[in-house]
């Protein structure tokens, strides 16, 4: 195994609701290895979400450790962490290839440069000729597009989903997690991707974290062995019903009351 | 609007124009209260021409000035203070909600005792008239700024300042133009309240002076005089609001 990349050690999340404190995580240890991709499931309100936040330095965990590329984060870290959210949240008053460039500009990137390296992420995501569309002209899958494009367009070595296609369509969730497989492949981002969908986790990632109810614990960390690239097909495979089942009897066994 | 659109509406105005014009000159209607409208057009070029009308209209133009200039940033300012500090919020949110929908006019006696019948006088009972709307229209503004953008700029390592820049300003711009657009309206509608009610100078002054000594034609020409310039600087407001909001349009 390759040197991890993300390391989550002993990471504790507490927050206080109400007077009372709530245990949103509980003592997570996860060491994630250079470019794999990592699907995180689990119940309703297991801290998946938080999780992220953690990683991508938007908050800082109660007690543990999380550190990227050797380097402990204490904040955003936009050079070496990508977010994508549920929704795209594009600035609704930029084009989307302003959009794509607007991490860049963040940084007093010179226009040329940032409108160039915009221009190449608006081609790998697949949305040439789209760059000077206004959000409301695009439609929900091609704003998640735009949205994935700015996720990568400071090339940052991990790349945070948090339930990316949980809006879109079926049929649209599946042509763009193809997708996201090819970009993923291309780039060799490492991925961690929190899914509500155990097909999708199942069918794109390397490896499935399965968290448990609040407080939310890894109960299983399961590799997934299908082959790649993935197709369509392997998802009626047994193989694939065998990994799905796994996972969902912890998930069955946390959400009932 | 479509541009045969734009002809009927054209033609239905003309229309009226003309039927009120032979009405006029017909005796049907008394020409003492509606003077046929070339007599007004003829009143408005003898106007135009009088000196101490230009500075009348310079009066109000300066006092309307002034006032929106004083009103703008301070209820502008007042509105974001109320909106980002809660307690504030709280406390005098309801305050300006109850004052917003009270009639200034009824306070006016009060500014001319304070003030006495002066400029400063009609500048302030202006920015008290027009304070209110740009204070709630600099709350709505923040309120409209989507909180997860500003979690996205965050992500990306915005500063404070930037997000300031790139999120809050683009986000808030066609609310504020729009609340500046209202308040405008309530700014010179105060004025000239003011200058009608008890004035030395200003086209409202004037235009009470008409109308007391029953000089119709002239009335009329100062009220298309003032019309016009309300509209036009209503359709500027507007034009430059909708340019910058052009992104609000829903697909």
């Amino acid at each position: 195994m390759s040197r991890s990349l993300v390391a989550i050690r002993g990471v504790s999340q507490r927050f206080g609701v109400d007077g009372a404190t709530v245990t949103a995580l509980d003592t997570i240890d996860l060491e994630i290895p250079d470019g794999q991709f990592v699907a995180v499931v689990g119940p309703s309100g297991c801290g998946k979400s938080t999780l992220l936040s953690l990683v991508a330095g938007l908050r800082l965990p109660t007690s543990g450790s999380v550190r990227c590329d050797g380097e402990p984060i204490t904040g955003p870290m936009p050079r070496k962490v990508g977010m994508i959210f549920q929704e795209a949240n594009l600035l609704p008053w930029l084009s989307a290839i302003d959009n794509v460039a607007f991490p860049l500009k963040l940084r007093r990137v010179a226009k040329p440069e940032r409108l160039a390296a915009a221009r190449r992420m608006l081609e790998l995501t697949g949305l040439a000729g789209f760059e000077s569309r206004l959000p409301h002209e695009l439609s929900g899958g091609m704003k998640q597009r735009v949205s994935i494009a700015r996720g990568l367009v400071q090339n940052p070595a991990v790349l945070l989903m948090d339930e990316p296609f949980a809006s879109l369509d079926e049929q649209t969730r599946m042509v763009l997690g193809d997708e996201l497989l090819r970009i993923w492949s291309e780039t060799k981002k490492t991925v961690l991707f929190v899914t509500h969908s155990l097909n999708e986790a199942v069918y794109l990632a390397d490896r499935v974290i399965v968290l448990s109810a609040r407080p939310g614990r890894v109960v299983d960390d399961v590799a997934v062995d299908l082959p790649r690239p993935r197709g369509f097909a392997m998802t009626g495979s047994e193989q694939f019903a065998v990994l799905k089942d796994r996972i969902w009897q912890h998930i069955k066994s946390a959400e009932r009351p | 609007m479509r541009r045969h659109e734009r002809l009927i509406v054209a033609a239905a105005v003309l229309g009226l124009f003309a039927l009120w014009e032979v009405l006029a000159r017909l005796g049907r209607i008394d020409p003492t209260l509606a003077p046929a409208p070339t007599t007004i057009v003829g009143a408005l070029a003898r106007l135009a021409a009088r000196p101490e009308v230009r500075a009348s209209l310079a009066v109000t133009g300066w006092e309307v000035l002034a006032a929106f200039l004083i009103a703008l940033p301070t209820g502008l300012f007042l509105g974001f203070l109320l909106a980002e500090v809660p307690v504030l919020g709280a406390l005098v949110r309801p305050l300006v909600n109850f004052l917003f929908g009270v009639p200034k006019s009824i306070f006016l006696p009060v500014f001319i005792l304070v003030f006495g019948v002066s400029i400063p006088q009609k500048i302030a009972f202006a920015v008290f008239t027009t304070v209110f709307v740009l204070i709630l229209g600099g709350i709505a503004a923040v309120q409209s700024v989507p909180r997860e953008l500003v979690l996205v700029s965050r992500v990306y390592g915005a500063s404070r300042a930037q997000i300031v820049r790139e999120i809050y300003l683009p986000a808030m711009a066609p609310i504020l133009l729009e609340s500046a657009r209202l308040g405008m309206v309530f700014n010179i509608t105060a004025v000239l309240l003011c200058e009608i009610y008890g004035a030395r100078d200003g086209i409202g002054y004037r235009i009470a002076a008409w109308g007391e000594n029953l000089q119709m034609p002239q009335l009329y020409a100062a009220l298309v005089i003032v019309a016009a310039a309300a509209v036009a600087i209503n359709e500027v407001l507007r034009a430059i609001e909708t340019r910058l909001g052009a992104w609000r349009q829903r697909a």
